[in-house]
């Protein structure tokens, strides 16, 4: 028997609310944020027989606190809302240049954090590179109770994870880092980003970097933290031409997927290139 | 389930199912064919509308989500009988192309330039990278948006038949 209009689509009000729902509907429930990769399901020809929880309209998840310590994003903020709020705090460039820098602007009017982050299927996610650079760390109800973890290890579970979960918020640890994101899109129009690379960096007084985290996006089906150049870009002076050259050292790292706005092989190519871009900019951050 | 929705000032109610792509009830219950289904993914911005005051892509909004809110349409920018100042410029600088893009361009920059008053080109060209034109007439376009926005620092208005 088809499901029902009401069964299919269903406007939580709460967040204990959405939980119920969501368990109620078991596997074929998920929740839906801004919409904008889920109302585009039939194109890339996924099931359309689920249910969904909207979630949009639950205040707490809409929220982005500024603390001392951390800063705490609702997983219903939408890119718009969170380049704005964090466009005045220099440690979460990267998050600000992801958010203000994504899709269009109609796009980032609607989509939210929380919805790129879930979207496991959408390897182009500005957000996921920029706050994993700066070791995000989610805040999930589920239906044991509330569970913090870690972004990285977010990405390794989100798709097995037993139904009823849900993403409260993002919390990112304030720190006396620079961060920047650098994304190459084959126009400015709106495309999906050939590669990412977002880059955050703890400089010493005298110039060394004392750590480093550099993420790559789109290439790979998921975004994933490039190790060794981390480790490479430790202990040395901030150097555009020298980080470039470790990057092509290193670009054997990455398998490129192949898709419609480039080939595999391209992808992998252009991050040294984005490297060099990244360590620019953090050089010209005061 | 039916959905309450205020459009163009008139208060409606679509009896359509809530994951219904908004752009389709605004075409095809309430006969607004001012906003076009072009690519459905969120990328040309023939669809722009505005929802709560917000430029949204109406092919990404499942028509449920819009409930209660407030829907513009670029057939609410005229009053009868008198084009918008946005309108008018683009009229007056010869802008106006084929009318599949023009529509979300409008909306598009309806807003923009209700929130940035004195935009500068590359302003207006990253308020418009959602709005793909076919015919490549950014540029005019673009021109009557800036001399609008002119026009306004300066302090001239513009009347209902377009004169300032």
């Amino acid at each position: 028997m088809p499901m029902t209009d009401d069964r299919r689509f269903y406007v939580a009000r709460s967040l204990p609310d959405a939980l119920a729902a969501l368990v109620d509907g078991g596997q074929a429930a998920v929740p839906l944020a801004g919409a904008t990769w889920i109302m585009r399901a039939p194109i890339r020809q996924e099931r359309q027989d689920l249910s969904y929880v909207a979630i949009s309209r639950i205040d707490e998840l809409r929220n982005v606190e500024i603390l001392d310590h951390e800063i705490r994003i609702g997983a219903c903020v939408t890119h718009a809302e969170l380049a704005t709020s964090l466009a005045f705090l220099p440690e979460c460039r990267a998050i600000g240049q992801a958010a203000g820098g994504s899709a269009n602007p109609a796009v980032r009017q609607v989509a939210t954090i929380g919805g790129n982050l879930c979207a496991s299927k959408f390897a182009a996610a500005d957000l996921v590179p920029a706050l994993m650079c700066l070791q995000a760390e989610l805040d999930l109800e589920t239906p044991r109770g509330p569970e913090r973890i870690s972004l990285e290890q977010f990405l390794q579970v989100r798709t097995s994870m037993e139904p009823g979960w849900l993403l409260r918020r993002v919390v990112v640890t304030r720190a006396a880092c620079r961060s920047v994101h650098v994304r190459l899109p084959l126009r400015k129009a709106g495309d999906y980003p050939v590669a990412i690379v977002s880059m955050a960096a703890v400089l010493s007084t005298s110039g060394l970097v004392t750590s480093a985290r550099v993420v790559v996006g789109s290439v790979e089906p998921a975004a994933r933290r490039w190790k060794r150049l981390e480790a490479d870009l430790t202990g040395c002076t901030l150097d555009a031409a020298s980080a470039a050259e470790k990057a092509e050292k290193y670009s054997e790292d990455f398998r490129g997927r192949d898709g419609i706005e480039a080939p595999g092989w391209y992808r992998v190519k252009v991050l040294t290139s984005l490297v060099r871009r990244a360590v620019q900019a953090i050089q010209q951050e005061s | 389930m039916s959905l309450h929705l205020n459009i163009n000032g008139d208060d409606r109610l679509s009896v359509k199912d809530p994951l219904t792509p908004l752009v389709d009830v605004l075409r095809d219950e309430f006969f607004l064919t001012g906003a076009k289904v072009v690519c459905r993914e969120g990328f040309c911005g023939a669809c722009t509308v505005l929802l709560d005051g917000r430029p949204v892509m109406s092919c990404l909004i499942p028509v449920g989500l819009a409930d209660g809110c407030t829907v513009r349409t670029v057939e609410s920018l005229a009053s009868v009988g008198a084009l918008s100042p946005l309108q008018q410029a683009m009229e007056q600088h010869d802008a106006v192309q084929c009318g599949m893009c023009f529509p979300g361009m409008m909306i598009s920059l309806t807003h923009f330039l209700e929130h940035t008053p004195n935009p500068n080109r590359d302003q207006l060209k990253s308020a418009l990278t959602g709005n793909i034109c076919r015919c490549t007439g950014y540029e005019r376009i673009i021109d009557a948006a800036l001399s609008l926005a002119a026009e306004r620092s300066s302090g001239v208005q513009r009347d209902d038949h377009g004169k300032s």
